[in-house]
Formats: structure tokens, C-alpha cells, sequence
């Protein structure tokens, strides 16, 4: 069970920081670079390795780093932390057009594009039909409401329910003074308290509106995709997920 | 070539078609060899190129390696291990030393750096030429050079020093101590090379009783051949089974001369004997106890403390690394925080810190969470010590796998020990200090799906710095950091755990209610 705590304290199940001892065992990759540069140095007068030979020796330890990609449905085979920053920004930043959320899958974004923005969409819901689709790929699952969706993922697949597929999210406080702004300028322009439960009709509007504001301001910056990996968000602040110094690897 | 001159035309296709031959053939090699050098540069093994004993030295000492192109070479060889058969079933007069120059001839041709041909002499039937040549009450400088060119076959590929099976009973028999020191020493090292090959050959030596004869020849003093003896061990103990580990550091005399051999002047000598030490405290409980009722910890921060070479630094580290994870007492005990060694330590460690070699850094920082996650009082040494602007700058900038590491550090100096009642309390001066200086964006980094240890780690972090730091600020400053974003990834991730954190952050911090007040 979720209990908030007034004071904005962590919730009792988040198991937090614990220092503890951390043990490897001799044959762990932890220690491989370290065996490498011990034979290595054993090694010198027997081999007659050049600097260069030895240099790209090392390097072959660096490249040993095979990642899975981990974006529910994907599980993508990639060779290195590079290959997997490659792959990740090729499948995995798809944008919606009408108000700049990333999802992770084009397929998350669609169901985001019909869910938000198609009034068609809406129009069947209003007839009855199972129209909300599970998130989780190869499920096949549709049900009738937001609500009935969010339930099927916490009971099915095990999400937390916490989890907002439409967050009505917080934006930052640049955005908020945008918003305010265009608050002025739109008298249908709703808090940020509202839920995103039940998509409804003058949700569409408004997000139809604010698409259209949105869209207006995209003619003026420079760059339309954001960098960033946060689905849902509006934020387009430039810090890619992967660890910077992975892309500095890559520029030598 | 003699004979009749054939007609011109016919000449020049003969000349054509082993011109081609032969540059394709040296075009093969030389692709081999390349790949041959670099599988050789991992195993750990070590070619016998300059022999032990002076007196071999002596004799050979006059010689020129002349550099043939392989392809007669490896005829030479071929034609060596021929010359040795007929040497073994002579039995004439000069028997011994007709057995020996073959022996010689041989083991130069298979003591060549680069490329030896031990393909060519395995075909050629050497392998039980050489073990009759290591036949009990042979002559000391035929078992000497019949065990270095099996030294040198054991060195080559797995295959290659497979075939010494049958010659391992007698090399472990001439380990005894009524062999000469260079006939034992040559012995060990053919060993030490099998050993360094698999699992199953460490079995096997073992079973075949290896350990107890090579442990005794740490024990005395003659520099050479112990350090010979403690290469072969380390490579014969180093597991995964941890029996052979076990069994070594009961044998009688081992431990002191472990701890004697430590504190001499002979670099390579207690490199070695560093590396023994690795793989006790690495694979064996009883052995690190043992090892902890003597004043191991101490020789060993010492001689860190003197040390400026790479390859005494490796295991020094590594040894007190593993004495440090596998028992709380070393940091609790042994390293008080009241003491020079503590103080000794974390200066060595700062100082590897600063290495230019990444996993130096990497194991450095290892070490040093450990002693992170000791007491109070050894967090708050930590934090008085260079040791702290070292990490800092290195979350900030280093590789990720070293980021990775000095999180653990930062991490736990920021966390008071556990003491079973709960959420373990924070430091939070200690937290403020490292918030203050900018530490959440190198956290935040770490926040990947792509490594799920390092985003646990940052999100936990993040978390503390949501909890602990003061007047709400934690969540302008992870949001400013870029946390949010970080956070958000993880509602999308398979990974159960590291999704209901994201989860629960994202609720408990940046809810509704969140920015509302503004």
C-alpha cells in the first residue's frame, strides 16, 4: 500500500542506502584490466610487444561491455555501451508531434497519438468500444477505460501503481511561466491538477490548443526533437541518458 | 639445388610456383603469428628464454640465433627431435652427453621469442622422448634442459600443453628437495606454465600432488627459485576451487616465509609472493583468518606505501583489497582509525587515485568503499583526506566503470553503519558538502538502463538527497540536475525493483503537489 507522508518522506518500501562490504571473486571482469597489465608486464622481454600492440591490448578490455536493451519489448542484442547509445536514439526517442512527449517504442507513441490527440479515437470510446490497448507489447489486451487499462497493467504485468501512462507531468519552472502566459492568452486552458484518467473531450481540445501553441513556438527554436529521454515530459533539456563520457570515448 | 639444369621454360614455372607457395605459406605465418601473440599475451604463462642455472648460460652464451625464415626452422626442429631419438636409444659410450646436446639443440630452437615451434617437435614425437630423458637418477643438466623445452611447449596453446600429461609425475617428482635448486626451479616452471592453462590441469596437478613440494620451496631463502615457486603456486591455487588455497596455507613454514619474503628488497621476489597472497584472501576463508592473526595488513600498507612500480602496486592492492572484503575486522580492527595505517592506506589509495592507469583507479576506489563503510570515525578520515577532491573530480569526469566505483565511496560516507533498527541514519554533513560541490550530476549519469548496478546506485542516491537535504532543497537541485528525466526512464524498464523506485521517487517527490507553491 502507498502511504504518502505529509512531510514528503520516502515511502517505507523504497529500500534505501546501505553501506555494505563489496567482495569480488579473483576471476570477476572487475579485476580483468588489472591480470592483463600484470601479464602484460611479466611479459615484456619474452614478447617484445610494441607500445601500440600493448596499447590496443588494453583496449580490447573496454570493448568486453554487451548490454541488452532493457525498453520493455525491445531486449535488443547490442555489442557496447556506444552501440547501445546508437540504438537507443534510433528506436527508442520517438516524439509526438502535437505536444513533444518521448516514448520510448513508436508503437507507445501511437497509442499516445490516438489516446490524446485523435478525437475519432475519443468518439469510440464514447461508443463502448475497448479502444485503451496494454502498453506492454504482445499482450493484446484492449480495454474500455484509462482507469480499466491501469488496472489490467498493475494486475497483469506487475507496474506499480504509481505509474501514469498520461501523466499530467510537472514542468519546469520555464515551462510553467510559458504556461502562464499562454493561460492569459487561453481561457480554456486547465491547471495542472487535473488528472490524465479518462481522456475526455475537452482534454483533447485543450491539448489540441496547446498543440497548436506549442506547435507555433516549434517554428522558432532550432531544434524540434528533444534530446532528452523523458517520456511524457515536455522538457527538452539537452542531457542524453547515456553517460557523457561514453561520448566522449567515441570522438578520439 | 645439384642435378641436370632442366629446360628454361620448365625452370621458371617451377620458380614461379614456389615463389607463390612460399608467399603465401610466410603470409600465413605471419598472420598466425600475430594471432599467436596475442593469445599469449593473455594466458599466464611465461616463456623460458634465458635458462636458470649459470653454468647453462655459460655454455650457451656464444651462440648467435640466427634468423632463418621459418619454414627452416621448423625443419631444424623436426630434425632436432630425430637427432634426440637416436640419442636416447643409444647407449654407448658419451651416452649422457649425446642426450644432452640433443636436449640443448632442441630446447634453443623452442626458446626463440615470437614463434616457437613446438607444433613441428610435438609431431615429431618429442613428448616421450622428453620424459624418458626426465627419468629418475638422469643427470641434473638432462632433466634441466628436458624440462625447459617442456616449459616452453606448455607455454603454447591449450592443446599444445595438454600433451605434457604424461611427463607431470616426474616433473613433480624432481620438485623434491634432493634435486638441485635449478632442476626444481626449471621443474616448477614447466609446471607453474601447465597449471596457468585450465581448471582441469589445476585439478589434476593438485591431485597428482604438486602443491606440497612447490610450497616447501617458498619456504627458504634462495631468491630465484622461490619466486619461481610462488608464480607456479599462484597460478596452481587461483581456483575457482578454493581447496588448493586452503590446503597451502597449512602447510608448515608457509605463512612465515610468506610474511618474511614480504618485507625483503627483492621487488620481483615480493611481487610474487603478493600475488600468492591475492588468491588466499581471494578464494579462501580459513586462509584469510590465518592470515589475519599475523601483522599481514601491516607489511602490506607499508610496503603500498613504499612502492612506485606498477606491478608490486597491483597485487599489494588487490591483497589488501580482498583482506578488507571478506571480514569486517580489518577495517574494524585492524585499521583503526586512530592509528598511522589507516592514515598510511588512505594516502596510498589517494595516490592510485591519481594513477594514469584506469583500473588502478577503479580497484583504488574499490578499496576504498570498503573502509567508506566501516565506522563513523573512518568516514569522517576519509573525508579529512585528499582523498575526497579525488573522488569528486573523478565522478565528475572519469569513465563510467570508475564512476561506478567512487559512487560506492561518496555513497557510503554519506550513511552512518547500519545498526539493525531500520533505515540506517545520514551524515548529512558529509551529504551537504558533496551536494555543495556538485556531486548529483555525476550520480545522475549513472542513472542508465543500459548498467541496472549503476542506476540502483544513483537512484539511491538521489534519494538521500531527496530525504536528507535541508529546507526541501534536494528537489530543485535533482531537478535542476536533470534527475527528473533520469527518474522517468525507469517507469518504462523491465527491471521490476528499479521501476517501483523511479515510481515511488516520482510520487513521494514530484507529485502533484510539487512546484505549487511558487
Amino acid at each position: 500500500m502507498m502511504m504518502m507522508d505529509n512531510q514528503l518522506q520516502t515511502q517505507t518500501q523504497f529500500q534505501c542506502w546501505f553501506p555494505v562490504l563489496r567482495r569480488f571473486g579473483p576471476d570477476d571482469p572487475f579485476f580483468a584490466s588489472g591480470n592483463i597489465e600484470r601479464e602484460l608486464l611479466a611479459k615484456q622481454v619474452a614478447l617484445d610487444f610494441t607500445e601500440e600492440e600493448k596499447q590496443q591490448l588494453r583496449n580490447l578490455d573496454d570493448e568486453d561491455s554487451e548490454v541488452i536493451c532493457p525498453i520493455v519489448g525491445c531486449g535488443a542484442n547490442l555489442r557496447s555501451l556506444v552501440e547501445f547509445e546508437d540504438h537507443y536514439n534510433a528506436r527508442h526517442t520517438a516524439s509526438c508531434s502535437v505536444c513533444s512527449r518521448v516514448y520510448p517504442t513508436s508503437r507507445l507513441l501511437g497509442i499516445h497519438v490516438s489516446e490524446a490527440h485523435d478525437s475519432f479515437f475519443q468518439a469510440k470510446v464514447a461508443r463502448g468500444y475497448a479502444m485503451y490497448e496494454c502498453l506492454v507489447e504482445g499482450c493484446g489486451v484492449k480495454l474500455k477505460s484509462y482507469k480499466s487499462r491501469h488496472q489490467h497493467l498493475m494486475d497483469k504485468h506487475n507496474f506499480p501503481s504509481s505509474f501514469d501512462f498520461f501523466k499530467k507531468a510537472q514542468p519546469s519552472k520555464k515551462e510553467r511561466s510559458k504556461k502562464n502566459q499562454s493561460k492569459q492568452r487561453n481561457a480554456t486552458f486547465n491547471t495542472e491538477n487535473e488528472e490524465g484518467s479518462g481522456a475526455s473531450a475537452m482534454q483533447v481540445e485543450e491539448e489540441t490548443l496547446n498543440g497548436l501553441v506549442s506547435a507555433v513556438s516549434k517554428l522558432t527554436t532550432s531544434d524540434s526533437t528533444p534530446s532528452s529521454i523523458s517520456f511524457g515530459r515536455r522538457h527538452t533539456r539537452g542531457l542524453t541518458f547515456v553517460p557523457r563520457v561514453v561520448q566522449r570515448e567515441t570522438k578520439k | 639445388m645439384a642435378g641436370e639444369t632442366p629446360p628454361s621454360h620448365r625452370r621458371d614455372s617451377i620458380k614461379q610456383t614456389v615463389g607463390n607457395a612460399a608467399v603465401q605459406r610466410r603470409r600465413q605465418l605471419a598472420v598466425s603469428v600475430a594471432k599467436e601473440r596475442r593469445e599469449a599475451m593473455f594466458r599466464t604463462k611465461r616463456l623460458c628464454m634465458e635458462g636458470i642455472s649459470m653454468n647453462l648460460e655459460a655454455a650457451t652464451n656464444g651462440e648467435k640465433m640466427i634468423d632463418e625464415e621459418p619454414p627452416v626452422l621448423e625443419s631444424q626442429t623436426s630434425k632436432a627431435v630425430e637427432e634426440l631419438k637416436l640419442a636416447v636409444s643409444f647407449k654407448g659410450k658419451d651416452a649422457v652427453q649425446n642426450k644432452v646436446n640433443a636436449l640443448r639443440e632442441l630446447r634453443r630452437l623452442l626458446s626463440r621469442s615470437g614463434f616457437p615451434f613446438v607444433e613441428v617437435a610435438l609431431k615429431s614425437g618429442a613428448i616421450p622422448l622428453l620424459a624418458q630423458c626426465l627419468s629418475f637418477g638422469s643427470e641434473d643438466e638432462q632433466v634441466l634442459e628436458a624440462a625447459w623445452c617442456l616449459t616452453n611447449i606448455a607455454a603454447g596453446t591449450p592443446e599444445q600443453t595438454n600433451a605434457l600429461l604424461p611427463t607431470l609425475p616426474l616433473l613433480i617428482a624432481h620438485l623434491g628437495e634432493k634435486s638441485s635448486l635449478s632442476v626444481s626451479e626449471q621443474c616448477a616452471w614447466a609446471l607453474g606454465n601447465v597449471a596457468g592453462e585450465s581448471d582441469e590441469l589445476r585439478d589434476l596437478l593438485i591431485s597428482q600432488g604438486a602443491l606440497i613440494p612447490l610450497a616447501k620451496m617458498m619456504v627458504p631463502d634462495n631468491g630465484s627459485t622461490v619466486r619461481t615457486a610462488a608464480w607456479a603456486l599462484s597460478n596452481l591455487i587461483k581456483g575457482p576451487d578454493p581447496d588448493a588455497a586452503t590446503e597451502l596455507i597449512k602447510v608448515d613454514g608457509v605463512v612465515d616465509a610468506i610474511l618474511r619474503h614480504l618485507k625483503k628488497s627483492d621487488i620481483e621476489l615480493a611481487t610474487e609472493v603478493s600475488w600468492v597472497v591475492v588468491y588466499l584472501s581471494a578464494l579462501s576463508d580459513v586462509a584469510t583468518s590465518v592470515l589475519m592473526r599475523t601483522d599481514i595488513v601491516q607489511i602490506l600498507v607499508d610496503r603500498l606505501a613504499a612502492s612506485n612500480n606498477l606491478q608490486s602496486i597491483i597485487p599489494l592492492l588487490r591483497s589488501l583489497g580482498n583482506l578488507m572484503s571478506g571480514d569486517a575486522y580489518t577495517t574494524n580492527v585492524v585499521l583503526d582509525p586512530g592509528h598511522e595505517i589507516t592514515d598510511s592506506i588512505i594516502r596510498s589509495l589517494s595516490k592510485c587515485l591519481k594513477s594514469e592507469h584506469r583500473f588502478l583507479k577503479k580497484e583504488a576506489a574499490w578499496v576504498l568503499s570498503n573502509i567508506a563503510a566501516g565506522s563513523v570515525a573512518h568516514k569522517q578520515l576519509i573525508c579529512k583526506s585528499e582523498a575526497v577532491s579525488l573522488l569528486l573530480q573523478l565522478l565528475a569526469g572519469a569513465p563510467f566503470d570508475i564512476k561506478k566505483e567512487v559512487a560506492y565511496v561518496l555513497g557510503n560516507l554519506c550513511v552512518a553503519p547500519a545498526d539493525g533498527l531500520g533505515r540506517p541514519s545520514l551524515l548529512l554533513d558529509h551529504l551537504v558538502s558533496f551536494v555543495r560541490n556538485g556531486c548529483l550530476c555525476g550520480f545522475i549519469d549513472l542513472v542508465s538502463p543500459a548498467d541496472l548496478e549503476a542506476a540502483r546506485i544513483g537512484l539511491h542516491f538521489i534519494e538521500l538527497v531527496l530525504r536528507g537535504m535541508p529546507n526541501g532543497e534536494g528537489q530543485k537541485l535533482v531537478e535542476k540536475a536533470g534527475g527528473i528525466d533520469a527518474i522517468e526512464q525507469f517507469q518504462f524498464h523491465e527491471n521490476d525493483d528499479l521501476r517501483m523506485m523511479a515510481g515511488l521517487l516520482v510520487d513521494s517527490y514530484f507529485g502533484e503537489t510539487y512546484g505549487l507553491d511558487e
